[in-house]
């Protein structure tokens, strides 16, 4: 199985959060931001609080060359000018840098023409399907309970637009599409910033989006890589419906399997999503297919399971299966309320 | 083609059914209406219709708009209050009492007498009905898709070639002026060598969750409207949005493939032919009941080299429609009269008297109905309906495997994948068997 079981690789990449001013609540986002990070695996974060708004900043001098990755959750007082140079000096050199929801470089008034739509759910369309940061993402997903910032003029012709929302005037909006992620290069390094998943809102619904939060995570292993080695998960929102991550956590296969025996439709279809997804990724890798088979196969023999748990596992079996798991189906043909089932996979299966 | 619906045949069997069992009523002629010359009741299409949901009594209207074609004399389905609907349509437009109803379609094909039958269920239950219909020599219009599985096309297939009845698909696009020129405009080279077609179907996108089970409400036998599909408890989704749940349909891909992807393959010449090739992937709804892909992207390859994207719209720059490209340029089209080109001048050329015309119908259901009456074959035949089918089902295929797909379109068969070849079939709940041909 640990074929399978996405393995937790060895945090290469160092990340900074430079945080403590803000329009919102950095508390909230900078934490936030550094869980959805190191939970990629890909990431070992650390948060820097500057001084508070209007103190001495004369000492802030974070060394940006110990890391892969800067990220800016940062609206406010100016940097010395050693530091703005070092900033440049890092990024133009091959550093990566992620701007979360900052509206302004260090130092400069967020300028008069950005304005705020309020707080909504809203559509945001993926623009561009080839760059590593928006490759496989559905083309519409909803975000839940989020502010479209309006009136951001991507700067510098490097600049491409990956998503944008339409910002509805009913919810105080432009009445236009507005560029919500965008990603440039500058010199050897990579930008990439985001402007959803602001905290606030009810639940910090925007935050906690699994929209934003892989968007988030792609996004900053770009930046500080260049590629994009994540899958999209099975649970990314679509048109349908905006997807929440109450502890910003994916899904794993061993968790999947674990919550599958329990399955009740009524409750949550996710897991079983979870799994579909996983026997396509796998794409006739038979070892892999073997692993899952093995799993689903254990969900059979499980008398604490459920029947319907039981009975998605036949679905799928029916199909992939191999002659691992015939015995355990046949096993089963005798049970009230999976006659059904069992039938249907045998007989796809040839037997 | 079929002799056996000739003209002759066509008018003992309406007579055989005049003199038979049952009376026909006197019908006003239609020139004491002011409407010209009538049409001898004997004259008419005897027809009945199986599955008076939405697009059932669509197509029952557009039967019905053509005045003295055909007579509806039987309805079924398996919901009453929707049965009696269709049944008061029908009894409003014969000015009588008599249409028969029928919960139960194997009753109906057993009892009733007809020239033809229009058919419109959800996709699950096409494989038994079709094949039933056919295996009784009914004449057919059937809704699109043909079948869910490709099995059960090339059943449906089989069935219509042996009985050689006519079949008509729901696939009415065919029939209108704009999508036969665009067609006609490709096939006959105007965009050059046709090197690549991208068909753009609707976007999914709606969730309910998972609502609660309820009560079945007695009008719905719920038995019945599942059918050979897995036994699921009633949570209020039956009517129309079966076409979201993938024991009853592939969702907007395998819902439109008979439209964009049908006419794709008429104006390419391969209306009689299949993808070798099919790779591509979908989105599926994370939560709920409704488990369709709400996008997809997939390409198919074709022997002849020709290569067929189908995608979800607001993937395309075209958006909906079919676009067929070749080295002289583009030529694409869509509902709402949509025909334009790379270049204006492509849309003026005319097309020579030795270049292929393409099959012209000014009315789909007209054209059932002459072809029932003089035995010619229909504008959307099955053949091609299976074919437009056989992409979406495919594609569908090669995003659950994750897997390219290879197919053998003379063969019909998945080449060297056993696990996708399983899922060319769906097994049914028993009692429900697909019938022989």
């Amino acid at each position: 199985m640990a074929s399978v079981i996405s393995c937790k690789q060895q945090a290469e990449n160092k990340a900074l959060i430079i945080t403590g001013q803000s329009g919102h609540d950095w508390k909230v986002s900078s934490e936030a931001v550094k869980q959805i990070l190191d939970q990629t695996g890909l990431f070992s974060t650390k948060i820097l609080v500057s001084p508070a708004q209007g103190e001495d900043m004369s000492g802030f001098n974070p060394k940006f060359s110990k890391y892969n990755l800067v990220v800016l959750d940062y609206e406010g007082d100016a940097w010395p000018e050693q530091t703005d140079k070092a900033f440049m000096d890092y990024l133009t050199n091959g550093g990566g840098i992620v701007v979360f929801n900052s509206k302004s470089d260090p130092g400069q008034a967020i300028s008069e023409s950005i304005t705020s739509s309020k707080r909504y759910t809203f559509e945001i369309r993926t623009r561009n399907t080839d760059h590593p940061v928006t490759k496989g993402l559905p083309v519409r997903w909803m975000q839940p309970e989020d502010v479209i910032v309006q009136g951001l003029v991507p700067s510098g012709s490097e600049v491409l637009v990956l998503a944008t929302a339409f910002s509805d005037t009913t919810h105080g909006g432009s009445g236009k599409p507005e560029p919500v992620m965008v990603a440039m290069n500058e010199g050897k390094g990579r930008i990439f910033a985001t402007m959803i998943g602001l905290p606030g809102g009810e639940e910090d619904q925007a935050l906690h989006s699994v929209g934003s939060i892989v968007t988030l995570q792609r996004g900053a292993e770009w930046a500080a890589t260049g590629a994009v080695t994540q899958e999209v998960p099975s649970d990314f929102p679509t048109a349908a419906a905006p997807v929440l991550r109450p502890d910003f956590k994916a899904i794993t296969t061993a968790e999947a399997f674990r919550m599958i025996a329990d399955y009740d439709i009524q409750k949550s279809t996710r897991y079983y999503t979870f799994i579909q997804n996983q026997l396509s990724r796998a794409a006739g890798d038979e070892q892999k297919l073997l692993a899952l088979e093995k799993e689903m196969v254990k969900v059979l023999k499980n008398e604490a399971a459920t029947a319907e748990a039981k009975k998605l596992m036949l679905r799928e079996l029916s199909w992939m299966g191999s002659a691992n798991c015939i015995q355990a189906i046949k096993d089963l043909a005798d049970v009230d309320g999976l006659k059904d089932e069992v039938a249907y996979a045998l007989e796809r299966l040839g037997q | 083609m079929s002799e056996k619906s000739s003209r002759r045949d066509f008018l003992r069997r309406s007579a055989a059914i005049a003199a038979g069992a049952f009376v026909i009523p006197e019908i006003i002629p239609s020139s004491v209406l002011g409407m010209g010359k009538g049409t001898a009741p004997s004259d008419r299409v005897v027809i009945g219709a199986i599955g008076t949901g939405s697009q059932g009594m669509s197509n029952m209207r557009d039967f019905l708009r053509l005045k003295d074609a055909v007579r509806f004399v039987a309805v079924c389905d398996v919901d009453s209050v929707r049965l009696n609907r269709a049944k008061e349509v029908v009894d409003k437009a014969n000015n009588s009492q008599d249409c028969r109803t029928y919960s139960d379609f194997r009753e109906f094909l057993e009892k009733e007498q007809l020239d033809a039958v229009s058919i419109a269920l959800p996709d699950h239950w096409h494989g038994i009905i079709y094949t039933a219909a056919v295996n009784k020599k009914l004449n057919v219009y059937g809704e699109k898709p043909i079948c869910r599985t490709i099995n059960d096309g090339q059943i449906i297939v089989a069935a219509v070639k042996k009985n050689n009845i006519i079949w008509q698909t729901g696939s009415w696009q065919r029939s209108q002026p704009h999508f036969r020129r665009g067609a006609e405009l490709a096939i006959n080279g105007r965009v050059g060598k046709i090197s690549k077609i991208v068909v753009g179907l609707p976007d999914g996108g709606r969730t309910i969750g998972t609502p609660p089970v309820k009560e079945v409400p007695p009008e719905l036998n719920w038995e019945m409207w599942l059918g050979p599909a897995p036994k699921v408890p009633y949570r209020g989704v039956s009517h129309w949005d079966w076409r979201w749940i993938l024991d009853y349909s592939g969702g907007q891909l395998t819902d439109w493939a008979g439209h964009h992807i049908d006419i794709a393959n008429w104006g390419a010449g391969l209306e009689h032919t299949g993808p070798v090739e099919i790779s591509g992937s979908g989105v599926y709804p994370p939560e709920g009941i409704y488990n369709a892909p709400v996008e997809y992207d997939f390409m198919c390859k074709y022997a002849n080299g020709i290569e067929m994207r189908v995608a979800s719209s607001s993937r395309l720059e075209h958006g909906m429609g079919t676009t067929w490209y070749g080295d002289l340029g583009w030529v694409h089209t869509d509902r709402g009269n949509v025909l334009t080109a790379s270049k204006p001048e492509i849309l003026q050329e005319m097309i020579g008297e030795n270049e292929i015309h393409l099959y012209d119908s000014p009315n789909h259901w007209q054209n059932f109905v002459d072809c029932v009456k003089s035995g010619k074959q229909a504008i959307a035949p099955i053949e091609p309906a299976y074919r437009a089918i056989s992409v979406a089902l495919l594609g569908e295929i090669a995003m659950t495997t994750g897997e390219t797909i290879k197919w053998d379109p003379e063969k019909e068969e998945i080449i060297g994948n056993p696990r996708a070849a399983r899922l060319l079939s769906r097994p049914y709940r028993k009692p429900w068997t697909l019938p022989t041909v």
